[in-house]
């Protein structure tokens, strides 16, 4: 086993080389931070502190026994889980659809209709938000459409702008091709004469979906998931945009700590919990995924 | 296209030219200098002035404090001032390099923000008070002398949700504290409970806290109400007029009195270029150029030499240049201590889960 | 044909004009003549005359092309080399790693690396940016690469081993085609991620170094003119003109390679 050791080494090793210098190493630095005291001014206080009785670090846990003592962080971290795992669903829902069309296209245009699902996205984030606000907003031709609709039912016209439904539309639109792309690379390699044996064998079109197709692709969908609802998790500047009054997320409040209330040991602390619970599901979605594979 | 690629190469070509001569760094807000200023000091000092911008006061400091470098000349907000120069991010100004100093109005000279300006020179300033739709106030008839347009359901309600307030803990606070009759600065944790309640209550009559969109909003017609910055407010007038708007956008200073956003310049302790930077402060303490930015934005002036040079109808417009009685009433945000800090965040994220 | 139901095609299409509705609204509104951009008031090309005299601007669009044809690049390697090693070997740390870097709130990992290349005297630049965007791309291509390779024929290699290629030959002639869709998407996305990264860009950038977004996002409040619209669809037209040069170049690197 001994080259496949060195080639374990060759292929994994920068990568991870990589990750260590530039992230792990940053990273520590702000775990230490989350146990130091906020600076006065901002950053942190000084690490070590001189007093009459000498030398001593100077850390706490504080910024954790906030974290966890007070119910309002908690309670926003579920949301932010309820938001980002809806807005995952509906990304699959949509996105599922479009690759498979991509996935089976001609070859010719296949290659084209990938690049349009990710074209928009080269455009600026914030001019595309706008552009959904506009839509979102009372003066738009699609909800002046809706409202005109629903005032035939006899029903108040509504607003989806400032609303947790814009949060979650707009959570969707801008994370969709990061479920399109890895379902399509999946999806693209299964072999039609799978399907064509399923069919000889007297499988219906939603079956061939159901047993072959969707079992096949589970990888893709794992991967799209992740990619969507983790950052989705710890996301601001969507709910800030669009959220309204009561769009705020944990991600918001991740923000403030460094960009409004300079408390970077609260901020480290929230941000770690915030990974290690994206990372702790994560886990625990691919124990259930392979526990499932046929 | 053939344009763009020609335009493109140039632009790929060009920059490189520069890097050799003198270059100031200015860290600035965006669009907070007017392109023919810059211009100006360019051919005065025979310099290339390279921006580059943040859009919040804590965006400077978050990246001082992490140790960025580079930079000559910075422009935050007066109440950060001290707390800079504690920490050994701003060096001390020489005098001796700014004779315009003196023509900054008394009344916005070094005082509790800066004693005898050691640190900073004045910029410009804006005033947090409230923007609306004349037409849609005026058919609706609400009152909005005062907070109450704003924190006062009985009149809020009125506004079909059509408000908006400022996405700052410090802001909303703030005047909130003023509609409670207290001082901006209070920190007795009574009153901030007290502030909490208020801004509670009203919060269901909010369409959203903005910070950013708002004058669009305002100019487009679909909010109606703001609690936002005066220049800004100016720049929504500006917006609709050029839209050909049925309606004018309005400023109004309530009558309980408002936040005075101070903006100065200050030199970083790491500046590079020193020398320049204290050429550019000088320059930008000249009356002409101080004016330019009045002209372009709205914003207020505490420089005496340019009043002469700001277009009348902004001179005359109250809520940008406030009148004696008024005055008295505007208070500068002074800066808290991490304690403060930390209950006033957690009071706020109260506020937005709630 | 069998297999492209009407359903599918209507879900598709749905799912593409939910995508193009909001680009729409960009690109025409840059043709319009207001310049809060708040509403439609007229047409005009006056924004991408204004877009062509910018020169600030121009050279924050240049610079954000190149870092992230730059970072994708770097990230597209790394990342490939990961998601094999996350597939094939066990690699104790690195499944967390990768997954960390997708999870870490974005002001975080700004911070961090902000004071970490301040701790380490690296000066802050083009290079400095292009080192974060590396970082926070690497876990996208790896996550698509290993999902790519999950389920995948590995009697394919097992074969060419047999048949006397080493293990590099075997890469190179079996597995890479195999997984090349996969990189290809990695390294779109992670070229995506890095054209509009404004937080992490913000942080680690140095003192003169500008990028689309750092313009953009800092004129949020008043002046995000027409012509940030103009630099848009500009960016969008420019990319897409030279991806689909490269893969004029490199054929169907999207697609699996015919079998039959």
């Amino acid at each position: 086993m001994a080259p496949d050791r060195s080639r374990k080494w060759l292929v994994g090793g920068p990568p991870l080389a990589y990750l260590l210098v530039f992230f792990a190493a940053p990273l520590a630095i702000m775990a230490l931070a989350s146990f130091r005291a906020p600076g006065d001014f901002g950053g942190l206080a000084p690490l070590v502190l001189q007093d009459e009785s000498g030398a001593h670090l100077n850390v706490t846990p504080e910024a954790y026994a906030t974290l966890f003592s007070d119910f309002l962080y908690g309670w926003l971290f579920l949301k932010s889980f309820a938001y980002a795992a809806f807005a995952t669903v509906l990304c699959l829902a949509a996105g599922y659809p479009l690759a498979l069309l991509i996935a089976r296209s001609p070859r010719k245009y296949r290659d084209i209709l990938v690049l349009l699902v990710i074209l928009p996205f080269w455009s600026n984030f914030l001019i595309r938000v706008y552009a959904w606000m506009m839509i979102l907003g009372p003066q738009s031709f699609v909800m002046r459409a809706l409202n005109g609709a629903l005032g035939l039912a006899g029903i108040e016209p509504v607003s989806l702008l400032y609303t947790p439904a814009a949060v979650v539309i707009t959570l969707v639109y801008v994370h969709l091709p990061f479920m399109v792309l890895p379902l399509y690379a999946n999806l693209e390699k299964h072999d039609p004469a799978l399907l064509d044996a399923a069919q000889d064998l007297g499988a219906g079109a939603w079956q061939r979906f159901w047993r072959v197709t969707f079992p096949l692709s589970l990888p893709g969908v794992y991967a799209g998931a992740a990619l969507v609802f983790i950052p989705a998790f710890g996301i601001f500047a969507i709910p800030d945009l669009v959220g309204g009054t009561g769009g705020i997320m944990i991600g918001n409040v991740i923000k403030q700590q460094f960009l409004d209330t300079r408390d970077w040991p609260f901020g480290a602390a929230l941000s770690l919990v915030l990974m290690a619970g994206a990372i702790a599901l994560s886990g625990f979605a691919a124990l259930l995924g392979r526990g499932t594979r046929a | 296209m053939n344009r763009a690629w020609i335009v493109l190469l140039l632009a790929l070509a060009g920059p490189g030219a520069w890097a050799q001569t003198n270059e100031l760094h200015l860290f600035n807000w965006n669009d907070y200098i007017a392109p023919e200023t810059v211009e100006r000091f360019q051919q005065s000092c025979k310099c290339k002035v390279v921006q580059t911008y943040y859009s919040d006061n804590e965006e400077l400091v978050a990246k001082l404090a992490a140790g960025a470098k580079g930079y000559d000349v910075l422009v935050p907000t007066s109440n950060y001032v001290l707390g800079m120069a504690k920490a050994g991010w701003i060096q001390p100004l020489d005098h001796a390099k700014l004779p315009s100093l003196k023509n900054v109005m008394p009344q916005y000279r070094g005082g509790a923000y800066d004693p005898g300006n050691k640190y900073s020179a004045p910029y410009a300033m804006s005033i947090t008070l409230i923007g609306y739709n004349e037409a849609k106030i005026q058919e609706l008839g609400v009152p909005v002398g005062s907070w109450a347009a704003v924190f006062d359901p009985k009149i809020v309600s009125k506004l079909n949700k059509r408000v908006t307030v400022l996405d700052s803990q410090s802001e909303v606070l703030a005047a909130a504290l003023k509609y409670l009759g207290y001082s901006v600065n209070d920190r007795d944790p009574k009153h901030w409970e007290e502030a909490k309640q208020v801004i509670l209550k009203a919060k269901p009559y909010w369409a959203a806290f903005n910070a950013s969109s708002y004058i669009k909003e305002l100019a487009s017609g679909n909010i109606w109400l703001v609690h936002g910055y005066s220049n800004d407010i100016f720049q929504a007038d500006k917006g609709a007029q050029e839209a050909k708007q049925s309606f004018r956008i309005r400023h109004s200073l309530p009558k309980e009195g408002a936040v005075l956003a101070l903006d100065v310049m200050v030199v970083a302790k790491s500046a590079p270029r020193p020398d320049l930077a204290h050429q550019f402060v000088n320059f930008m303490l000249e009356g002409r150029n101080s004016a330019e930015l009045t002209n372009m934005i709205g914003s207020g002036n505490p420089n005496q030499d340019a009043l002469r040079y700001i277009r009348p109808e902004i001179k005359a417009n109250k809520a940008i240049f406030a009148d004696e009685r008024s005055v008295k009433t505007l208070e500068q945000l002074k800066d808290m201590t991490p304690k403060q800090r930390q209950l006033l965040n957690r009071i706020w994220t109260e506020i937005k889960s709630r | 044909m069998k297999r492209r139901s009407a359903w599918l095609w209507c879900a598709a299409i749905a799912v593409y004009l939910f995508l193009y509705a909001p680009l729409a609204i960009v690109v025409l509104y840059s043709f319009n003549d207001s310049r809060l951009n708040a509403q439609w008031v007229g047409f005009t090309f006056a924004w991408y005359e204004k877009l062509f005299h910018n020169e600030a601007m121009l050279v924050a669009a240049r610079n954000s092309l190149l870092i992230a044809l730059a970072a994708a690049a770097a990230s597209t390697v790394l990342g490939t080399m990961a998601g094999l090693a996350l597939h094939r070997y066990r690699l104790r740390l690195l499944p967390v790693l990768v997954l960390a870097t997708i999870a870490i709130p974005e002001i975080l990992m700004g911070v961090s690396l902000l004071i970490f290349f301040v701790l380490l005297n690296i000066t802050l630049g083009m290079v400095s940016i292009i080192l974060a965007h590396i970082t926070f791309c690497i876990g996208f291509v790896a996550l698509v690469v290993r999902a790519r390779l999950a389920g995948m024929d590995e009697s394919l290699t097992e074969a060419a081993r047999d048949l006397g290629a080493t293990p590099a030959q075997a890469f190179r002639w079996v597995t890479l085609p195999l997984i090349m869709p996969g990189i290809a998407a990695g390294a779109l996305m992670a070229f995506t991620l890095s054209l509009d990264d404004f937080v992490i860009t913000f942080f680690t950038a140095g003192a003169g170094s500008a990028t689309l977004p750092l313009q953009i996002y800092t004129m949020v409040k008043i002046a995000v003119t027409p012509e940030v619209n103009a630099v848009s669809t500009l960016l969008m037209l420019l990319t897409l003109t030279l991806i689909l040069i490269a893969t004029r170049l490199s054929p169907s690197v999207l697609q699996t390679e015919n079998r039959r």
